[in-house]
């Protein structure tokens, strides 16, 4: 069994593991927190979300599999056409999305019945496409107007699109693209002046937020960062539940399926999923296997860039890398209350279809870099030996 | 520095950066473990467990003979979670209208449209606890319950149902001040005998602890409740329905006539104390006499007349007269210094003796006869009548008691005028009940009880305690004395103030009072009108007294205010039909249970039943010894022949010429389905006595009145 999977699981094995330790966890954390939507929505069959969830996990799998036998070298033109697609789609999102939490976000895809979160598409897209910018400009990547000016046009363009909807996505995404620049050699003076542009540019829209005081999504960020500032109100209230939930977890946790305060938390399938492994597993068995993962797996990725003979391949698989850690940990630090509430999914881990498929493309091509990579050196040994 | 070494420390500063996020999200869980760990359980705990109180079932008020006073009843308090999150748009929007028709065609309070206009604004409102009728009954509960939307239950349906319990009086307005309420919350209104018993009433409220799970879902921890609730106990009042329902048309008969302000009659028992009736009517806003307010317990006056009783039996005790000694009343009037003391009838009568002084009610003479007895002794007469409990409250249980007012010689407002005043009722004051409980020791030779509102306290038909005759004062005079008194009153109605009584079916014995009101609430004047209340006490029959009376009219505004002609009528509608309705208070009651000589026509039963019924009427038994519980009857000339019926197991037993409750009993115990043809008793039936039963067969049986 083991033998046949790696014949054809080809790349970084540790990625492999990381992969598996999140699925498990991710299975089981769903579970234990699905049961009160169940009894809401499916009349108490709590085994109903364990298997949409195992077969969504499957088919992420799946779909790791696939791209990861697709040569990286594809990806550089398709970063491309998935920029040109995406951006139209984030325009016709914000204009006609399906309204979840009052926010313009998802996008149904006609005639397959199924919605999309634009902004994962968006993520994917951009980041694959700084690489691809970087790698192409590394001749005169410390030039303003020939190398920054066109990489970072399109991000601007992209998280400006995804910004009214999706405040925290749009900023994660931005901090990506700035680091990946940074990576990618990009002049660090222009990168700290641009970045204090980003920063002027989200205070005015905040600002602008707070002043026209509307119903809707602003309110929501509005309350969120004043609840994170003034520590008290409605939506402190999964604040508080989720630091519950990790006091009352501790070092050992309370059993798996033991926790109580999943019945509290909203969303403790997703956004605070992180506070229901804690309770159940403690910070031993739950929250370091996790960090650790997570960090392998950043770790992997400079591994891989090492081990790179070409920049776009070391740039895409950072970047994807990042994109998944960096969401990671923002989810973790909200969940422990060091971060002010966003609505970040924890990669591979949180519920959930469009995301999930999404984060396992990202996994798929950061495999098939490692797979390409390994291959390059196997092709390579005979030579030098 | 290569182009990789470049990317790859650059890579390194990323990956630092990250790790330490990482350390931090490490450290902020020990710290909300180990630092805040316990004040974060115990707010867990607090928000996630609670203590829910279940509320007891309040105690029935009965009446003497068991009725129904007050109870409490169940209702419902309908409301709706609108924002409940398995409640799908669709259903709703689907639904809403025929739920809005639904919930107009039951209520009929609003219009559909009305109702659906309601229903939409708050669920846009994202109300959870839309109150949607506070009052229902159980039969409308079962009808909502299969409204749309509302049948899909509490959470997709958002149907929410809150018991709460209502307190109820069958009789309405019978007595309903002296059963009294209990305000809700902390105002600590507590009125009559739901407050003066709220302690027995009320049970003990028990406690389960529950579990949050979710939204608004608790779960019980265990089983059972932590604290069982205590059903409260029932309480049994004194208070006879009927002779309440008589006292109290009696009483609004005669209010109405005179158009009084309010009224109040109180009938008690004279050996036992026991309260049979009380009733307080007030004029409202309206015209309508309702009862507003416990006079007979709270309110305090001038007794006038009918303290007269109390300062005769002070100078016939110390033997400072006699009944026929003679007092000069000159024309009527009397002065003390600047007081003219007058008798109501202005012509004056000369010369008369003691008893026709107060027969007809002298004020001239009492006065004279007190005054001229005491003046110099004040205190020993005040003592006296302290002596007889008259500056002690009766101590009901009942909240409100007036306080009895007889100043003594030395205090700031006694006065040279005092003695004689008081001497006729005036400058003292006492509630309507403190002057019957008076009267009433006179009725009951000298034996002063206390007013009894309040039987016994029952459990589920259990008696807990019951209430023994409380005796306030032993003797409040001597026998001698008690017995010329009882003359005086008894002359009283036969010729004095209240002759118009004298026709009455039982004989009455009692005192007329006619008093000015000097009442802080309503001054001397009412309406620029003098205002008086006119009041009869006494008892009867008047050689062998049963019940004693007080009859209060207050402030009739039309010009007859004497208290025979106000009051006195309403006592004698009291006497003549309590006398009526009163078995024991009649002559010859025992003769008649001689003349029975035939029997009556008796049913074949239960033993214990029959002889309890057959003991009571009186009926001669005889026959058999009896050693089982059934019997068989058989009428004879002057006795009833009792006959051993034998039930034996896995037989069918005879119950032909039993009643349906009898035959059904013996039948179904037996493991038999009875069906029952007919009505009266049982003429046949279809499996025949002594047959071997063969369960759940079906027996049937022929019934007939003849």
């Amino acid at each position: 069994m083991r033998e046949r999977f790696w014949k054809y699981a080809k790349g970084d094995r540790i990625i492999w593991a990381v992969i598996f330790v999140l699925s498990i966890f991710s299975i089981l954390a769903v579970y234990s927190s699905t049961g009160t939507l169940a009894y809401q929505r499916m009349g108490g069959n709590t085994t109903y979300y364990l298997i949409r969830h195992s077969v969504i996990l499957f088919v992420g799998i799946l779909i790791i599999f696939i791209t990861h036998l697709i040569p990286y070298r594809y990806y550089s033109r398709l970063s491309q056409v998935f920029l040109y697609l995406v951006i139209p789609l984030l325009i016709v999102t914000l204009l006609a999305g399906t309204s979840f939490n009052q926010a313009s976000r998802w996008l149904t895809l006609p005639g397959l019945g199924f919605t999309i979160q634009t902004s994962d598409f968006a993520k994917l897209a951009l980041i694959m496409y700084i690489a691809r910018a970087l790698s192409l400009k590394q001749q005169v990547i410390k030039s303003y107007k020939e190398a920054f000016v066109p990489i970072m046009v399109p991000v601007i363009l992209v998280c400006m699109l995804i910004l009214p909807a999706n405040l925290s996505t749009a900023l994660i995404l931005f901090g990506t693209s700035i680091i990946l620049m940074f990576i990618g050699r990009i002049s660090i003076k222009h990168l700290f002046a641009f970045a204090g542009i980003g920063v002027l540019v989200v205070s005015l829209f905040i600002g602008g937020a707070f002043l026209i005081d509307r119903e809707g999504r602003i309110s929501t960020w509005k309350n969120r960062i004043e609840d994170y500032i003034s520590g008290e109100s409605k939506e402190n209230y999964q604040v508080k539940q989720s630091k519950i939930a990790i006091a009352t977890g501790g070092l050992f946790g309370k059993k798996p399926g033991k926790s109580i305060q999943r019945n509290f938390l909203p969303n403790p399938y997703s956004d605070f999923i992180f506070a229901i492994i804690i309770e159940e597993y403690g910070l031993i068995f739950g929250g370091l296997p996790i960090l650790f993962a997570y960090l392998f797996l950043l770790y992997r990725a400079g591994v891989i860039v090492k081990k790179s003979t070409q920049t776009f391949p070391a740039f895409l698989a950072i970047g994807l890398v990042i994109t998944i850690v960096f969401q990671a940990m923002v989810n973790m630090a909200v969940a422990v209350n060091l971060f002010p509430v966003t609505g970040q999914t924890l990669p591979l881990i949180s519920m959930g279809g469009s995301s999930l498929f999404f984060t396992s493309i990202a996994f798929g091509i950061i495999l098939s870099v490692s797979r390409g990579i390994e291959k390059n050196q196997m092709d390579a040994e005979p030579v030098t030996t | 520095m290569s182009l990789k070494q470049d990317i790859v420390w650059r890579v390194g500063i990323v990956y630092l950066v990250i790790f330490f996020l990482a350390l931090s999200i490490v450290g902020k869980i020990l710290y909300l473990s180990f630092v805040k760990g316990q004040e974060l359980s115990q707010k867990a705990r607090s928000l996630t467990l609670k203590d829910i109180t279940i509320d007891s079932n309040r105690g029935d008020i009965y009446s003497s003979g068991n009725r129904l006073l007050a109870s409490s009843i169940p209702y419902y308090q309908i409301r709706m979670d609108l924002k409940s999150t398995a409640m799908q748009q669709k259903v709703f929007s689907e639904k809403v209208d025929s739920l809005a028709y639904c919930l107009s065609g039951l209520f009929k309070d609003k219009t559909p449209s009305e109702y659906k206009k309601e229903l939409i604004t708050a669920r846009r409102n994202g109300e959870r606890y839309h109150l949607i009728k506070r009052r229902v009954d159980y039969n409308q509960l079962q009808e909502l319950k299969r409204f749309p939307i509302f049948r899909m239950g509490k959470y997709r349906g958002g149907f929410i149902y809150e018991q709460v319990n209502r307190r109820i009086l069958p009789h309405h307005n019978l007595a309903s001040r002296t059963i009294g309420y209990l305000t809700r919350g902390n105002s600590g209104n507590v009125v009559g005998i739901e407050g003066a018993y709220d302690h027995e009433l009320k049970g003990a409220k028990g406690i389960r602890l529950m579990q949050k799970l979710s939204g608004n879902i608790w779960m019980p921890v265990k089983d059972g409740n932590e604290v069982e609730p205590k059903d409260g106990n029932d309480v049994v009042t004194t208070i006879d329905v009927n002779i309440q329902d008589v006292a109290e048309s009696a009483l609004l008969k005669q209010l109405m006539k005179h158009d009084a302000h309010h009224g109040t009659v109180v009938l008690m028992e004279v050996q036992t104390g026991d309260i049979k009736a009380i009733v307080n009517l007030e004029k409202d806003k309206n015209g309508i006499y309702r009862e507003l307010y416990n006079y007979a317990i709270g309110e305090s006056t001038e007794p006038g007349s009918t303290f007269k009783l109390a300062s005769l039996i002070v100078a016939l005790e110390d033997g400072v007269i006699h009944l026929d000694d003679t007092i000069d009343i000159g024309n009527g009037e009397i002065k003390y210094y600047d007081k003219i003391v007058r008798d109501t009838q202005k012509e004056g009568y000369g010369k008369i003796t003691v008893k026709q002084a107060f027969e007809v009610s002298s004020n001239v003479g009492i006065s004279k006869i007190i005054n001229e007895n005491y003046k110099g002794r004040e205190h020993h007469f005040i003592d006296r009548l302290y002596s007889m409990n008259l500056n002690e409250k009766v101590g009901v249980e009942i909240k409100g008691e007036g306080t009895p007012e007889i100043k003594y010689p030395g205090d700031k407002l006694w006065s040279g005028i005092s003695l004689p005043m008081i001497s006729h009722g005036y400058e003292i004051r006492l509630t309507p009940l403190q002057i019957l409980t008076f009267y009433n020791a006179v009725a009951n030779n000298g034996k002063m009880v206390k007013p009894r509102f309040v039987r016994e306290i029952r459990y589920h038909g259990k008696v807990l305690r019951s209430f023994d005759i409380k005796v306030l004062n032993p003797s409040i005079c001597s026998g001698e004395t008690i017995e010329k008194v009882k003359q005086l009153m008894e002359g009283v109605v036969e010729n004095g103030t209240a002759r118009n009584l004298k026709n009455s079916s039982v004989s009455i014995a009692g005192k007329t009072g006619t008093v000015q009101i000097a009442n802080e609430k309503y001054g001397y004047k009412l309406e620029s009108k003098i205002s008086y209340q006119a009041s009869f006490v006494g008892y009867f029959p008047a050689d062998n007294p049963k019940y004693s009376c007080i009859v209060v009219v207050n402030s009739p505004s039309n010009s007859v205010y004497y208290g025979n002609l106000v009051a006195g009528p309403v006592f004698k509608e009291i006497a003549d039909k309590v006398y009526a309705t009163s078995l024991s208070l009649q002559d010859g009651f025992g003769d008649l249970k001689q003349r029975i000589v035939d029997p009556p026509y008796s049913k074949n039963g239960n033993y214990q039943d029959m002889m309890v019924v057959l003991k009571t009427i009186g009926i001669d038994i005889d026959g058999e010894e009896i050693i089982s519980d059934w019997i068989i009857t058989t009428k004879r000339d002057s006795f009833i022949e009792l006959k051993n019926l034998l039930v034996r197991d896995e037989f069918v037993p005879n119950v032909v010429e039993m009643s349906m409750k009898d035959a059904l009993y013996l039948l179904e115990n037996a493991g038999l389905k009875v069906v029952a043809k007919g009505r009266g008793k049982v003429k046949s039936q279809s499996i025949p006595p002594g047959a071997l039963i063969n369960r759940g067969t079906t027996i049937i049986l022929e019934m007939s009145f003849i």
